[in-house]
């Protein structure tokens, strides 16, 4: 293989939707052999360039070149047809299909018209056996292996299709640690060979670090450097990707904070005793103050998002008890509303009415204090503009449907609702997740606001870093039990990652 | 080359965001065509007496289909009201028969289909089979119901008050169009200006939603469902006046057009999308479209196929572009 032409090139490249340029004169090259990391806040132009990339957008300015001839896409098919993978953020597995299916996915071997099965599960066995992953029965259906193999299969899919590149977007966000951890070290593996190089997106610096041998920087559309992976020093990066300095940056991604002890000087509001469900959580005991932020970090699966709903009545718990500024919490979310208790979901589209206007997302829940049994929509415009101007939503305009707004201005929408009316207890399910740094630090400094006036908040979460930045006293749970507690310390996100992970360690695999 | 491509991005928007706003009138544009179609190759069609007759026409559906509304607000569908409006009208012609005192018979009768809608509404809602599921059972009970009680025979004793609603007059008009228009108007008001109203589109944007901002998502289906078994069994109730008998199968044949109707006015399947004003645009193009057909001496064996057509054409609208929604 000649190491000196780039197996990639972009050359001027630039995409402009509308009046907005998306990417602005992108010079860019992917060696044979290497990971090639692309970081940059959402709207920096990275999942454009994929999008290039990978033959899905086709009209740019600029010129592409292939192993140093010029080429321009026509589609998906045709990037794929060059040797051009791309393994999405949203994962395009069946799960009801065998392991072995979805590698082969759309092109099985076929004998006499039909699937030869045998020639595909053995081909199957034998390319994940060279990704490392014997363990895998690629006869079994792929829904009884966890998220980690399900990117593993994407990947076999893309390397048993003969891709040279392969894009790997996000690929972690889903995945434990361990799990992260040899996807990582997967991720080396297929560069070594010197004839297969990666471009690699995320939003973690630290991995990008790891696995990259050079990192390219993007912002508003505009290539700002690419350095060697080994110089990289994240706080530097991060000043790259921003283009400017905060606290709250530092905090979020690099992954430290002091927790202070101050919880027991204020009024516990929330009590939460041997609470128990099986499948989801089990004998969890803690307290919630009026005022602050309480993390609770676990990784995905660890059943911290269902305790989250079972504080808001979406869950009934079996055994335990809940409660309430001294009284019982039982019921359904209008009980919980009525007492106090306020709940956004982790999934942001679950709990808001894209087509509908965000006056009638925010009034939602208080149209019987609004008005009576006929609501004013005048009243309820003029409660939701006071809402959204405080949280800051861009455009302030309640008019609008919720989906014209970016995701960091739906998550206000979806928490303005809560300052209608002050609740005592705040349940909010990974409020940050997919949100570009500046929207987090709204968000975040929504949330402090809220504690500062006596909400006690329940930051639930499995991003360290949304924990990191805005808890003041944090609790991890694995598994469905709380297994640590940090108060009156210095936490990382190594540490929040050792605790939530360590349980799964000491269960028989 | 470059100039050349970024123009050609532009045209897909702007088709969408104009197939968009067809979508959303493309039911009036329909029924204006329809209209005028029919009133240029027909001498018969655009004469005050024929636009009396639609509506006499569509009157029945425009009850039936005020509850249809609800219920496809809420992203459900009932396929059982046409059954429950045959019930709702042999229970009332037979206890008439048994000399109950009026106006009991309708009272009992429209409670027996409040009844049924309760059933429909809980099958749906808290046990969670598919609403299509549990009125498809419900047709076949209501439709059971109504045999067994007539054991197949018409009923000529109806209540004087279904008589007066189905055939009369007052002021030239018949009372039928008036019972009609007061079942919409107070649909439309309940949808529009209600909380209740403003829940039944909540739910029906988004169920998941609007339990977490408290919403009783399960009561509101139940209320909907039970609604649509009302309007029937009024539909009903009116419909053996009109025709004066009540027989077991009586208006079994206006599912169709009844879910039809509103479909065509442009209320989405997906729910929360829709409301009065458009199932009145679904019925006058039913209405109009049956009548005009009619009065342009179609082959009558292609009536039928060409309102088929016609809701086909309609339903690829509403499915077509509505799932484009969330895309």
């Amino acid at each position: 293989m000649d190491t000196t032409t780039p197996l990639l090139n972009l050359i001027n490249v630039s995409k402009r939707f509308g009046g907005i340029h998306a990417l602005k004169g992108i010079d860019f090259e992917v060696r044979p052999g290497e990971v090639h990391a692309l970081v940059g806040e959402n709207g920096a132009g990275k999942s454009t360039m994929m999008k290039i990339l990978a033959g899905v957008i086709t009209d740019y300015e600029g010129e592409m070149r292939w192993r140093g001839r010029p080429v321009r896409l026509k589609g998906p098919r045709h990037a794929l047809d060059l040797g051009i993978a791309m393994i999405h953020q949203e994962l395009s597995v069946m799960p009801e299909l065998t392991v072995a299916e979805n590698i082969f996915l759309g092109r099985q071997p076929l004998k006499g018209g039909v699937v030869d099965w045998p020639r595909m599960f053995r081909e199957a066995e034998a390319s994940l056996a060279e990704l490392g992953f014997e363990h895998v029965n690629v006869r079994d259906t792929l829904d009884r292996y966890p998220l980690g193999v399900h990117q593993l299969v994407e990947i076999a899919r893309a390397i048993t299709s003969g891709a040279q590149l392969i894009i790997m977007d996000e690929p972690t966000s889903a995945l434990s640690p361990m799990e992260t951890h040899r996807l990582l070290e997967l991720t080396r593996n297929l560069v070594e060979g010197g004839d297969k190089s990666v471009v690699y997106i995320s939003h973690f610096l630290e991995e990008v670090t790891w696995v990259a041998d050079r990192i390219t920087v993007l912002r508003d559309g505009e290539k700002i450097t690419t350095l060697k992976a080994k110089n990289a020093d994240k706080q530097e990066l991060v000043r790259l990707m921003l283009g400017k300095e905060t606290e709250f940056f530092e905090e979020s991604y690099i992954g430290a904070r002091e927790v202070e002890d101050t919880h027991e000087l204020r009024e516990p509001v929330l009590t939460v005793r041997g609470l128990s469900k099986p499948r989801a959580f089990e004998d969890v005991s803690f307290e919630l103050h009026a005022g602050e932020i309480l993390g609770l970090y676990g990784l995905i699966g660890s059943g911290h998002f269902e305790l989250g709903e079972a504080l808001y009545g979406l869950l009934k718990p079996t055994s335990g008890e809940m409660v309430l500024s001294g009284k019982p919490l039982r019921g359904n979310p209008r009980r919980a509303i009525d007492r106090g208790v306020a709940y956004v979901p982790p999934s942001r589209r679950s709990g808001l009415f894209l087509e509908k206007p965000i006056y009638q997302n925010i009034s939602l829940p208080w149209l019987a204090h609004i008005s009576g049994f006929v609501p004013s929509v005048a009243k309820e415009v003029k409660v939701a503009d006071e809402v959204i101007h405080r949280v800051g939503v861009r455009p302030p305009d309640p008019l609008k449907e919720v989906v014209f707004l970016s995701g960091g201005n739906q998550q206000k929408v979806a928490i303005a609702r809560w300052l209608v009316e002050l609740p005592k207890v705040f349940v909010v399910s990974e409020p940050t997740r997919g949100m570009d740094v500046g929207a987090k630090e709204e968000v975040m400094h929504i949330l402090k606001e809220m504690s500062a006036a006596g909400v006690g908040v329940l930051l639930i979460s499995s991003e360290p870093e949304t924990i990191l930045a805005a808890a003041e006293r944090i609790l991890v749970m694995a598994k469905g039990r709380i297994v640590e507690e940090f108060v009156d310390q210095q936490v990382t996100k190594e540490m929040l990652l050792a605790a939530a992970a360590g349980e799964m360690v000491e269960q028989p695999a | 080359m470059a100039q050349k491509s970024a123009e050609t991005t532009k045209p897909p928007s702007k088709l969408r965001a104009f197939l968009a706003k067809s979508r959303e009138y493309a039911p009036v544009w329909t029924l204006l065509v329809l209209f005028l179609f029919f009133s240029v190759y027909s001498d018969s069609f655009l004469t005050l007496e024929n636009m009396g007759n639609i509506l006499n026409q569509v009157s029945l559906l425009a009850i039936m289909g005020t509850g249809i509304t609800f219920v496809l607000l809420t992203a459900q569908i009932d396929l059982s009201v046409s059954y429950m409006a045959t019930f709702t009208g042999v229970v009332a012609a037979y206890y008439t028969a048994a000399h109950m005192a009026q106006p009991w018979p309708i009272l009992v009768a429209l409670l027996a289909a409040a009844f049924l809608g309760v059933i429909n509404g809980v099958g749906t809602a808290w046990l969670g089979i598919p609403s299509f599921m549990v009125t498809l059972a419900m047709s076949l009970i209501a439709s059971g119901l109504s045999l067994w009680l007539t054991h197949g025979r018409i009923i000529f004793d109806l209540p004087p008050l279904a008589n007066i609603l189905g055939s009369g007059r007052i002021f030239g008009i018949k009372w039928l169009v008036i019972v009609a228009a007061l079942t919409l108007l107070a649909g439309h008001l309940i949808l529009r200006y209600t909380r209740f109203g403003r829940y039944v589109y909540m739910t029906g944007a988004n169920p998941k939603a609007a339990e977490l901002a408290g919403v009783n998502t399960k009561g509101i289906v139940t209320a909907v469902m039970v609604i649509a078994a009302v309007t029937a069994g009024l539909a009903g109730v009116v419909g053996i006046g009109r025709l004066g008998s009540a027989t077991p199968t009586a208006f079994d044949g206006m599912l169709i057009d009844a879910i039809g109707a509103v479909v065509l006015g442009g209320t989405s399947l997906f729910g929360g999308i829709g409301g009065i004003p458009q199932t009145v645009i679904g019925l006058l193009i039913l209405g109009v479209l049956r009548n005009g057909l009619d009065q342009i001496s179609v082959d009558i064996y292609m009536k039928t196929l060409i309102t088929g057509i016609i809701l086909l054409v309609a339903l690829v609208f509403n499915i077509v572009f509505a799932g484009k929604k969330e895309g």
